[in-house]
């Protein structure tokens, strides 16, 4: 069974002018894969990426996430499911400005009810995976965007999850480090078996995937199987 | 939402690294109560100054003396100089049940009294040993006139503090010694602190209290009296009696019923009473101030508090999106607006108990306290509920914006 399932999903968001985003989304995702959606800004991609990290909701279809059906959850459930389940990663990296690099790597122990000890440690030992160790008690000011992103990273790692989401990761950032970053994702792919959606619109980006999504208009278009994604480095490069 | 020692550092944490945002929101609650409680400890000091000078005397008091007569009547012209006598203290004592005391008094200003080399000067007063019922003396050596002296018509005398201080400047017990008044030795058998500034005929510290009857035989005064002074027993209204006391003396000396100037009645107890209405006012006064400055601090808590989610809006989605439920983050803002209140609000409490305090030292002479400008332990514990209270009615509103806050909203913001 895939890790991911969307049967048949809709999303409109109602307004003066009822905007339909997503017009009948199927797609399956299988553990450990690493898959990037594709598409231009306005195509529904990051509408998708919000449904699938449970950000927010759909209107029909279905969403079956690990063999359970995400509809209806309530706030409590989705932020238990997004805590344990997915780990995000934002192109503005999304650091909390007053708390240090490994105070924003534990935050999400925290709302488990981690005790601060162990939190602490844990957030530790993921900084110093991510090399990031003599930095944990620097605030995100204090740090360069790749610094920043990594610090992001491992506080999406800290609750083990199933999934990485990742819109945009490589936005915010210069092409060196946009390549350090998605090696680092493709490791934790390779090495971890962590499934891994990013988002971008970026082919540089996306072909580093051994899946790519094209979504355009609200509708998946071509799926491909990417076969060559050592090129990834040289395109970005060049 | 966990209340632990975890949850309380992170709400800290929040408060501590914006710290301009806290402390901005924080001082309007501090202002408040201090403020609020500076005038209610002041207030208690002013009242209790005030208080002093009314010490000793009897709050149900009524003090008759005689006027020249202001109308005509049984064939006596108008402008007639009167006197009561010892007979009306016997005609209202039986008359008038509703009272307790019923005591004359005598006296003579301006007398000088000697003690070897020292001299004091001030007022003589014949008094009862029922007197202490109207003015209490503040007995710090010996005793007061009793019974036996005023039946044996002994020469012995009280004397006030400034009196005793002017005759025994070396001080000490001077019971038992003599002093001259007019030529006249009396034996000293007490000595009265009482400091009060309200008295009958002259301030007790400048007098020298002696038995009436001593006094009616040294000066001739022969069955006039000076002044009658009554107190009412428990339960009765002063004024309730007042009218039949005047018709009783007016029947007696012939003076038109009509006549209110004639005989003339002090009731304390509306002085009291005035005083006490005052600062009742002045206390509902302190009280709508106070607590208006508290409200619109809390207020501005609310206020800042709003801004503060909304500036916030990134941070708070990141939560959400991280895993924090909406109860998390209504109880984190809730915390951060009950924490700040109660905090500034303690901080207000105490430096508004600091300068009661130092108001206090300087009102201190001689060791001995003239008021106390305090706070009531029972306000204090009011306003810390009521600060309690006042934070989460603040932080009520900018909570369930922020609850309302969507983790997709940290993206959105951008």
């Amino acid at each position: 069974m895939a890790l991911i399932e969307l049967k048949d999903i809709n999303k409109t968001y109602q307004g003066a002018q009822p905007l339909h985003v997503l017009k009948g989304i199927n797609l399956e995702i299988g553990r450990g894969e690493f898959v990037s959606i594709m598409g231009a800004s306005g195509s529904g991609k990051s509408t998708l990426l919000n449904i699938l990290g449970i950000l927010d909701n759909y209107d029909t279809g279905e969403y079956i996430l690990d063999g359970k059906l995400i509809k209806d959850l309530s706030e409590k459930q989705a932020a238990d499911y997004r805590n344990r389940m997915i780990g995000f990663i934002f192109q503005s990296f999304n650091l909390i400005g007053f708390k240090t690099a490994v105070e924003n790597v534990e935050l999400p122990l925290y709302y488990q009810g981690v005790n601060r000890r162990k939190r602490h440690a844990m957030a530790m030992e993921y900084l110093d995976r991510l090399g990031l160790a003599q930095w944990a008690s620097h605030y995100p000011n204090e740090m360069s965007g790749g610094q920043k992103q990594r610090v992001a990273i491992a506080r999406a790692l800290i609750t083990s999850p199933r999934i990485i989401l990742a819109d945009e990761p490589t936005g915010a950032l210069d092409s060196k480090t946009s390549v350090e970053v998605m090696n680092l994702l493709t490791k934790l792919n390779r090495e971890d078996g962590m499934t891994i959606i990013v988002v971008t619109h970026e082919s540089g980006v996306a072909n580093e995937a051994d899946k790519i999504i094209h979504i355009s208009d609200g509708i998946i278009g071509k799926v491909e199987e990417n076969v060559k994604h050592d090129n990834w480095n040289s395109a970005l490069i060049k | 939402m966990r209340l632990d020692r975890d949850t309380f550092r992170e709400i800290l944490d929040s408060l501590l690294r914006n710290r301009s945002r806290s402390l901005l929101t924080g001082f309007g609650v501090f202002w408040g109560v201090f403020m609020l409680m500076l005038l209610v400890g002041g207030g208690q000091g002013l009242k209790q100054l005030l208080e002093k000078n009314f010490d000793g005397f009897a709050q149900n008091t009524c003090i008759v003396y005689p006027e020249q007569t202001s109308k005509a009547y049984k064939g006596y012209q108008k402008g007639r100089w009167w006197g009561m006598t010892e007979t009306d203290v016997d005609r209202v004592r039986a008359m008038v049940p509703e009272l307790e005391i019923v005591t004359p008094i005598i006296s003579r200003w301006g007398q000088t009294a000697v003690k070897g080399e020292n001299t004091a000067s001030g007022s003589m007063k014949g008094v009862t040993p029922e007197y202490v019922g109207v003015e209490t003396p503040k007995i710090r050596y010996g005793r007061y006139i009793n019974q036996m002296d005023l039946a044996d018509e002994k020469k012995v005398c009280v004397i006030g503090k400034r009196i005793y201080e002017q005759l025994f400047p070396e001080g000490g017990d001077p019971t038992g010694q003599r002093i001259a008044i007019s030529g006249i030795y009396y034996t000293v058998v007490g000595v009265d602190y009482n400091e009060g500034n309200m008295s009958v005929n002259g301030r007790a510290t400048e007098t020298i209290s002696v038995p009436y009857t001593t006094m009616r035989k040294a000066y001739n005064f022969g069955k006039g009296i000076g002044l009658l002074c009554v107190t009412a027993k428990p339960g009765v209204e002063m004024s309730s009696v007042i009218p039949r006391i005047r018709s009783i003396i007016q029947r007696a000396h012939s003076i038109s019923p009509d006549d209110n100037q004639a005989v003339q009645l002090i009731n304390t107890q509306l002085i009291f009473g005035i005083v006490d209405n005052l600062f009742k006012g002045i206390n509902f006064l302190i009280w709508l101030i106070g607590l208006g400055t508290l409200l619109a601090g809390a207020i501005g808590v609310s206020n800042i508090m709003m801004v503060s989610v909304r500036e916030r809006t990134v941070e708070i989605g990141i939560r959400r999106a991280i895993g924090a439920t909406p109860r998390q983050i209504l109880g984190q803002i809730m915390s951060e607006s009950v924490i700040l209140t109660v905090v500034a609000g303690m901080m207000g409490i105490v430096v508004s108990v600091g300068i009661l305090a130092t108001v206090e030292l300087a009102m201190t002479q001689d060791g001995v306290l003239k008021a106390a400008f305090q706070v009531p332990f029972s306000t204090a514990v009011t306003a810390a509920l009521l600060l309690t209270v006042l934070g989460v009615l603040a932080g009520l509103m900018p909570a369930v914006r922020a609850m309302g806050i969507k983790p997709v909203d940290a993206m959105r913001d951008e």
